[in-house]
């Protein structure tokens, strides 16, 4: 066959699959019909046969480049990755999410111990030591923080503050999902920034701890009560985030029987599931920080209430999941 | 053509799909990526101020009597969503663009930038978010240098989150720039009668010209027609072709064509001889829209042809 029969021959195919091809690409998925996407495959591997044909044998580069064309076009057609249902989302939170932590629980402990004791040494220090705890968190915020708590409950709780609820919420949001997702992009830096964002929050949340705890009465209960219920959601989140940003870090620091770059791509979607499950768990934190814990209901009440969340969320990552693993 | 990563000497890099054929892509250098990264920058800065614009109407609307103690409290309630607007802004504007408009946020839709999985395949919604949460670690400790480092030590020139997801961006704008339209616009074509001994060209040389006048490569047209100089003469030697002589009555426009006389000869040479595929009839009007992949010979088939 020469050139010129070549392309007499075959001109047709190739003008029918430019057009479809081009519908492909303008119209939706569920618009295209079996048998056009049958017809597609099938022009595609035939150009695909043409486009070598023409390698082979030097019939021009400006023939090999209009069929690379058409075949880049196919390609981007029939290669693409499957659609995420809404399902899909509901098995990840309720068998994935806490399965993964699971078996990624040394990069959680290891995140936990980094974030819990600076939170509770410092906690304590701050209650002994009132001048270190002035110091390392700021004196003027710290006495800020224990006014605000030693207010009535009900005094705290004004009309102003209701008001503001929609607007703490977003700041919430923003404030501490951002840390969380800092907490975890850091840990692409093999480990080492994750390290110091968890280090650094955990000191400077146990310090203004410390520092509440430590004015009494009306204070202590009024923070804590506010605290437990979202505590639950927030802190958690902010050691999976932590345990994320570790995971990341493996694929760089021990990639084990991987290829390096092989590593960096299996931990880098593994630690983005369990990024993502911490900022929903971080919103869900920002809705009750924002709308429940400032409630001006008994601080009896709450504690019931933030028990329960409690309990909730470490039988959520002990227990979720585990039915289907064993069966 | 076996050995793509021996040959590498530019940003393009070969990709072989299930079927067998190699694709080529222009990996984006820092320059283009930066143009994009400006652009998003100043939109999603415009986007917070319309935020901001909105919030205030809204909360204007809301509370008609404006005494102080009202606007106290709705200035709060702007400031908490305005915050929340630019976490989402901040944190899932790239993701999801990128994983929803096939891989091109405004600003690199703009520059002719589009981000793949490093096998070519359109980039989906996780490896979209992953690459964009990791600009963090990217922009440490300023300027996008801990990025920049590793660009300089990739050979698709990704930065971490490009790394651990698996991702490249591209660049879109060159191809079909060989046949741009307009090349060989007002050129005549040869005449069968200039010609005397033969009447083809074949395929092969027309491509090397084709080459010649892309519009990426940095070339004087002093330097152009120093290098069309030698296959102009063997295609003349060729077909037999004879410049024809000075016009007696005006031997000034003869003398002024000599200067390019090479560079003006192949392009008349292109528009001759240049078969018509279907692809002609569409490059002029649909442009680079028709197709994302890049896809152009490369250097070593021009220097192996013209030799």
């Amino acid at each position: 066959m020469n050139r010129e029969r070549f392309i007499k021959e075959r001109r047709q195919d190739w003008q029918r699959f430019e057009s479809l091809a081009l519908k492909f690409q303008k119209t939706r998925q569920r618009n295209w019909s079996g048998a056009e996407v049958a017809e597609l495959s099938r022009l595609y591997r035939s150009i695909c046969y043409d486009l070598s044909l023409v390698q082979s044998r030097e019939w021009g580069a400006r023939l090999e480049q209009y069929l690379n064309d058409l075949v880049a076009q196919g390609h981007n057609c029939l290669y693409r990755t499957a659609p995420k249902s809404l399902s899909g989302i509901w098995t990840f939170f309720s068998i994935g999410f806490p399965s993964l932590l699971r078996q990624r629980y040394k990069a959680f402990w290891l995140a936990f111990a980094l974030f819990t004791v600076p939170f509770i040494v410092s906690t304590f220090v701050a209650m002994l030591r009132p001048d270190l705890a002035d110091m390392v968190a700021g004196e003027d915020e710290l006495k800020a923080a224990v006014e605000m708590y030693s207010k009535d409950l009900y005094e705290q709780v004004d009309a102003s503050y209701v008001k503001q609820r929609s607007g703490m919420f977003g700041f919430y949001i923003g404030n501490n999902t951002g840390i969380a997702f800092k907490a975890y992009a850091a840990g692409a830096l093999a480990g080492i920034g994750t390290c110091f964002v968890l280090l650094s929050n955990g000191i400077s949340i146990g310090m203004v701890q410390g520092g509440i705890l430590a004015a009494g009465e009306p204070a202590t209960t009024n923070f804590t009560s506010f605290v437990i219920t979202h505590g639950a959601f927030e802190l958690t989140a902010i050691v999976i985030a932590g345990a994320a940003g570790f995971v990341l870090a493996q694929g760089i620091v021990m990639p084990g029987n991987r290829t390096r770059i092989d590593a960096l791509r299996f931990q880098g979607l593994e630690s983005l599931k369990l990024a993502l499950g911490a900022g929903l768990m971080l919103f869900i934190a920002a809705m009750i920080e924002g709308y429940f814990s400032p409630l001006a209901i008994s601080p009896s009440f709450k504690y019931i209430i933030g028990t329960i969340c409690w309990i909730a969320v470490i039988l959520y990552f002990t227990m979720a999941g585990r039915e289907r693993t064993t069966s | 053509m076996s050995d793509p990563q021996k040959r590498q000497v530019d940003t393009r890099v070969v990709v072989e799909t299930p079927e067998g054929v190699d694709f080529q892509f222009i990996i984006a250098g820092p320059g283009t990526r930066f143009q994009a990264w400006l652009i998003d920058s100043l939109l999603k800065a415009g986007l917070i101020i319309l935020t901001w614009l909105l919030l205030a109407l809204m909360i204007s609307l809301l509370f008609p009597n404006n005494s102080y103690r009202d606007f106290e409290d709705s200035l709060g309630a702007i400031q908490g969503l305005l915050i929340a607007a630019y976490f989402v802004l901040d944190w899932f504007y790239g993701s999801l663009f990128e994983g929803l408009m096939n891989g091109q946020t405004p600003g690199k839709k703009s520059a002719g930038l589009r981000v793949v999985r490093s096998n070519g395949t359109p980039v989906d919604l996780m490896s979209a978010t992953g690459r964009n949460f990791l600009r963090t670690a990217d922009m440490l400790p300023m300027f996008y240098l801990i990025g920049a480092m590793s660009m300089l030590f990739t050979r698709r020139l990704q930065r971490l989150g490009d790394l651990f997801f698996d991702t490249m961006v591209i660049d879109e704008r060159r191809e079909w720039i060989a046949r741009r339209a307009g090349l060989t616009k007002d050129i005549e074509p040869i005449v069968r009668s200039e010609c005397p001994r033969r009447f083809h060209v074949p395929e092969r040389s027309l491509s090397v010209i084709e080459r010649l006048f892309e519009n990426d490569r940095i070339i004087s047209d002093a330097r152009r027609e120093e290098i069309a100089k030698p296959l102009s003469e063997a295609l003349r030697k060729r077909l037999g072709y004879q410049d024809p002589p000075p016009d007696p009555r005006n031997p000034h426009t003869y003398f002024s064509g000599q200067g390019l006389k090479h560079t003006k000869f192949l392009l008349r040479i292109l528009k001759t001889f240049s078969t018509d595929l279907p692809a002609e009839k569409e490059q002029p009007r649909k442009g680079r829209k028709r197709s994302r992949k890049a896809d152009r010979m490369t250097a070593a088939d021009v220097t192996g042809a013209s030799t």
